[in-house]
């Protein structure tokens, strides 16, 4: 197990958004993690992000506790996330953007740029180098940031809604992209919110609802499961698939 | 880089080194009074670099320089007054020394704030030692400040009876902060400094740690201040709290780099080639007519710059100094 969570719990004031989860991840598998809006995702990610400390609960990473670290220290440790927002350097050039991300692995200038220009070849940016961050329109904003988590060599990728609002050829485009972090056995969390996208992609899926697990398993398992057609997948949904 | 007798044949190599061999030769036939200024002019610049590491690169706002000043100024005075040390001791060292702790000090209180609250809170740490210096009297004199004891011409004293030897330090100092700014921007540092300063979540989150970043831009920004102490006490002779731990002289800082282009290298020198003749000039016109009207034609100044080039003249000046190269002779790689 590459990650694992243990009664994990988070409260703000009164609402308690994260309430004793526990899941874990497989090396080299892609994740889902769905659920209503406000079902706790984003702050699962926070939390294994460093972002937020839980209130309680256990996390490991290659079998060691990395609960409570900071944000920084957890991206040393090898987990890299994404922003549902995506949060480039605005100011900065793309290249030099992800450059940023290379100097987490070395204190070298020219094998960070090395580093950063092989990785954004990789998600499609290399034409783009020395345009302004702000410049780029959303999709390659999105690019940029896997592109920037993806030089800090990470062995766990968590990507916050990568494909919100994405058409569907540039969907097909991440898809793709996806797969092939996968290939390069990186493993990949993914909060997704275009059903098709998440249960096409992951083998594994975990449905999250007031911020605990209602259900987990493959996608058809999920897809006929009563309590997420309930709570998320809707009535329409169970329709559609019928037909 | 690499330095060959061939990059002097190009603009980009030469002017610099025009600039500078004129800078060199200029107390040779300079009058007294506009070597002063030229002098206030230098060592401005290399104060407004040392903040710039901080207040510019990574963005947080100090309005504290001033105590890191004010402990080379007194780590220098002081201690040649009690033991009859140097100053390049008492002054660089142990002054230095001193505004490194202090700026460890200040960053573990100060950089949990942010933005505005951050400033706040170093403006804080300028006065508290501003009043500190006061009040301690028996060992600093408060505020009827301490003259430097008088040694002739020594260098070990850094006291000299021209200003040339002045001049040349200063020159020193100036060539000194660009040199270590440059550094800072060509290294992980310094790309560290620019990502906090954009946004310090996204940077944390890809493996930056902000508080140790900042709090190293804040101790090089410290140790190179307080050196600044040092020159100017032993270049003034007299010193007292409330100017060299004064908050506008944290502001005059500040205020060099901003005019002249925050987080680059020649920004700080701008600033303070401006700012500087600006403000000696209107001095020496009006301050003797009307009190204060010198004052309302600097903040005019400031207030100008600040409208129309509100990113500092760097940008401005940069894109006119590549135009002017274009007409030089000799060619660019």
């Amino acid at each position: 197990m590459l990650l694992e969570v243990q009664n994990l719990n988070k409260k703000f004031g009164g609402l308690q958004a994260v309430n004793g989860l526990a899941f874990g991840a497989e090396e080299g598998e892609i994740l889902g993690l769905i659920g209503p809006n406000g079902a706790g995702k984003t702050t699962v990610f926070n939390l294994i992000s460093g972002v937020y400390t839980p209130d309680s609960g256990v996390i490991r990473f290659q079998g060691k506790n990395i609960t409570g670290l900071k944000s920084y220290q957890i991206c040393i440790k090898g987990i890299c996330r994404t922003f549902q927002i995506a949060q480039p350097f605005r100011e900065m050039t793309v290249v030099k953007n992800v450059i940023t991300g290379a100097f987490s692995r070395t204190a070298d200038v020219e094998e960070a740029k090395r580093k950063a220009e092989e990785v954004l070849n990789f998600v499609g940016l290399g034409g783009k180098k020395e345009i302004l961050a702000k410049e780029l329109t959303a999709i390659d904003q999105r690019r940029l940031e896997v592109a920037r988590a993806l030089a800090t060599d990470p062995r766990l990728l968590l990507l916050d809604e990568t494909m919100a609002g994405l058409n569907p050829k540039e969907c097909d485009e991440a898809v793709s992209l996806i797969n092939k972090i996968r290939d390069k056995g990186i493993t990949v969390i993914m909060v997704e919110h275009v059903v098709k996208v998440i249960m096409s992609l992951s083998q594994r899926i975990i449905v999250l609802d007031y911020g605990t697990k209602i259900a987990e398993g493959k996608a058809e398992e999920i897809r006929s499961n009563e309590n997420v057609i309930k709570a998320y997948l809707g009535e329409e949904y169970r329709r559609a698939i019928r037909q | 880089m690499k330095i060959s007798v061939k990059s002097f044949t190009r603009p980009r190599g030469y002017v610099p080194l025009i600039g500078l061999i004129f800078l060199l030769i200029l107390p040779l036939f300079l009058p007294t009074y506009f070597l002063h200024i030229m002098i206030t002019m230098l060592f401005f610049a290399f104060v407004g670099e040392a903040w710039n590491i901080v207040g510019g690169y990574a963005g947080q706002l100090s309005l504290g320089n001033a105590a890191f000043f004010g402990l080379g100024a007194y780590g220098a005075v002081l201690f040649t007054h009690y033991y009859n040390i140097s100053p390049w001791v008492g002054g660089v060292l142990i002054g230095g020394a001193a505004a490194i702790v202090l700026s460890v000090m200040t960053g573990l209180a100060c950089f949990r704030l942010r933005g505005p609250y951050f400033a706040i809170s170093t403006l804080a740490i300028g006065e508290v030692m501003r009043l500190v210096f006061l009040n301690q009297r028996k060992f600093t004199f408060g505020a009827e400040g301490v003259t430097v004891p008088y040694k002739g011409n020594s260098l070990l004293y850094l006291q000299f009876v021209s200003k040339a030897p002045y001049y040349y330090i200063a020159l020193a100092l100036m060539l000194l902060g660009m040199y270590v700014t440059w550094k800072i921007e060509k290294s992980r540092l310094g790309h560290y400094l620019v990502a906090i300063n954009q946004n310090q979540d996204a940077a944390e989150a890809v493996g930056v740690n902000s508080m140790r970043t900042k709090q190293i831009a804040l101790s090089v920004s410290a140790f190179l201040t307080a050196m600044g102490g040092t020159f100017y006490a032993q270049y003034i002779y007299f010193i007292d709290p409330n100017f060299v731990f004064g908050l506008g002289l944290s502001i005059e800082f500040a205020l060099i780099a901003i005019v002249g282009g925050v987080g680059t290298v020649m920004g700080p020198v701008i600033g303070s080639f401006l700012l500087r003749p600006a403000m000696e000039f209107t001095n020496a016109f009006l301050g003797a007519t009307y009190t204060g009207v010198h004052l309302i034609a600097y903040g005019g100044l400031l207030i100008a710059v600040v409208m129309l080039k509100p990113e500092g003249l760097m940008g401005w000046l940069g894109g006119l100094y590549e135009w002017f190269l274009k007409w030089l002779p000799g060619k660019e790689k």
